[in-house]
């Protein structure tokens, strides 16, 4: 039970994606354990998010509710399916010598990070959700808490690819001394500048990616942002519109986007 | 009594005289002195109705509401703070920076309480209703910038060891803001109208603050 926590505290801390680790060529975790949790995380979100139809007036809309616990987990195993083809086939392509394996890590290490920030942020939705009758108001934090976390694990793939390219560039010797127990923090000053940072999301000073490699990266933001926000498009509705009556899945209309810009209109405009 | 006070006059002098009891204030001690000058100021911040019959209510529901509120807001921000901190690759630091941020908290409520007697001649001298909604709000503003000092003092040695702290105390200011704000709105009354009966919640309230200020706003710029 508690074995799952402890991987994606292993990578959320920084550890699964340390340089000497990543010199095999892949991030170093249980790949079962942090996919089943990654999925009870974005079930919590799931709860988190359903309290607006729980508790909205008039009674709560069970049926909803089941749909938005299921579907952030779907968003996360779809988003997933969709991107690995081309994110793998971009990677092949450039040269990098990630094995198909790796990229599938590496992508769910992404959703490792996106989840448990999501479920964290969780308490604020609920709260604002029970206390707030205001459909587009939720519409928009929800937006904005998921754009937190999708910035935050794009950062983290951003800059475990960084790492990736440099681990398997750099000679060997270099990582020994990342080897040890973590040092203490503030205690890095013995590392050289390379293995001076502690973080999931901590850049490495000193080395700036190649042309070529940079613009794979710029490639793996855009397929992944956009998929991302598009497919959670494609499987509202995710809080429940209280005027409406349930639905699993609505028309396919307009996109993500123009409905941002809906919603925003609606509540400034009263 | 004697330790509540004892606790509350070391804290407020932590850092300044001498810097040892930075490292070893105990977290529930800080979260007792939240609880229980919080809860003074808030019963004498419900005595604007007088303590008779149902208005003696008021007085009870308010010592509640005040740690309620800052407790709560707490609470709520703390899961995405600790996933913030991991992220960031400082979580060795994290009680240290809880410690920090009750610690501010609870200087908050020690200030208050100084204050209470300010705002108890202001209501012996005063009755109207707004005016007194007015004064505790300047009160609460003014004790919440005295306490950024000691949030600073103790904030201190995580900012000078590291810029990542910079950010994340930032982010937690934010959130602590934008989830105090509704939380506030949600618990009022705190002071309790003389002319209303006294009840825990305002029927009117279970709505979302920052909704009411963008429907004045566009009120405002519709006219």
């Amino acid at each position: 039970m508690l074995d799952w926590m402890k991987e994606i505290d292993r990578i959320l801390r920084g550890e699964a994606t340390r340089l000497s680790v990543l010199r095999l060529g892949r991030v170093e975790y249980k790949l079962g354990q942090v996919t089943i949790g990654t999925l009870l995380l974005a079930m919590i979100a799931g709860v988190c998010m359903a309290c607006f139809t729980l508790f909205k007036h008039g009674g709560p809309d069970y049926m909803q509710a089941v749909a938005t616990v299921v579907k952030v987990p779907l968003l996360f195993t779809l988003t997933l399916l969709v991107t690995f083809p081309s994110l793998y086939v971009f990677n092949a392509l450039i040269g990098s010598r990630l094995s198909m394996i790796s990229v599938l890590r590496l992508l769910v290490a992404a959703f490792a990070v996106i989840m448990p920030v999501l479920a964290a942020l969780g308490t604020i939705v609920a709260f604002f959700s029970v206390s707030t009758t205001s459909y587009p108001f939720m519409l928009l934090l929800n937006v904005v808490v998921f754009a937190i976390a999708g910035i935050l694990g794009i950062n983290f793939l951003m800059g475990t690819l960084h790492r990736l390219t440099i681990a398997q560039t750099e000679p060997l010797d270099i990582f020994i001394l990342d080897e040890g127990p973590e040092p203490a923090p503030g205690d890095t000053t013995e590392l050289p500048p390379i293995l001076q940072t502690t973080g999931a999301l901590a850049p490495v000073p000193g080395y700036s990616p190649g042309q070529s490699v940079k613009n794979v990266f710029r490639i793996w933001i855009l397929v992944f942002g956009l998929v991302g926000a598009q497919m959670a498009w494609v499987l509202r509705p995710f809080l429940g519109n209280p005027n409406l009556p349930f639905h699993w899945f609505r028309l396919r209309e307009s996109n993500f986007f123009e409905a941002v810009g809906t919603a925003s209109r609606h509540l400034l405009g009263g | 009594m004697a330790f509540l006070l004892l606790a509350a006059d070391s804290l407020l002098r932590a850092g300044a005289n001498d810097r040892r009891p930075l490292a070893e204030a105990d977290l529930r001690v800080l979260v007792g002195l939240i609880a229980a000058f919080g809860s003074l100021y808030g019963a004498l911040m419900g005595t604007f109705s007088g303590v008779q019959g149902d208005h003696s209510l008021q007085i009870l529901y308010s010592a509640l509401k005040v740690p309620l509120l800052l407790l709560v807001t707490f609470a709520l921000s703390l899961p995405s703070f600790f996933v913030f901190n991991t992220l960031l690759g400082v979580r060795g630091d994290l009680i240290q920076a809880l410690r920090a941020l009750l610690a501010a908290q609870a200087g908050m409520t020690i200030i208050l309480c100084s204050f209470a007697p300010f705002t108890l001649l202001w209501y012996g001298s005063c009755a109207d209703y707004n005016a007194a909604i007015l004064f505790n709000s300047v009160m609460f503003a003014l004790a919440t910038l005295l306490s950024q000092r000691l949030l600073r003092r103790w904030y201190g040695p995580l900012l000078e060891r590291d810029r990542r702290h910079r950010v994340l105390l930032r982010l937690w200011l934010v959130t602590y803001g934008f989830v105090g704000i509704q939380m506030g709105w949600l618990l009022r009354p705190f002071v309790g109208a003389p002319w209303s009966s006294t009840h825990f919640f305002r029927a009117e309230a279970w709505d979302n603050a920052y909704e009411v200020v963008f429907r004045m706003v566009s009120g405002f710029v519709a006219k």
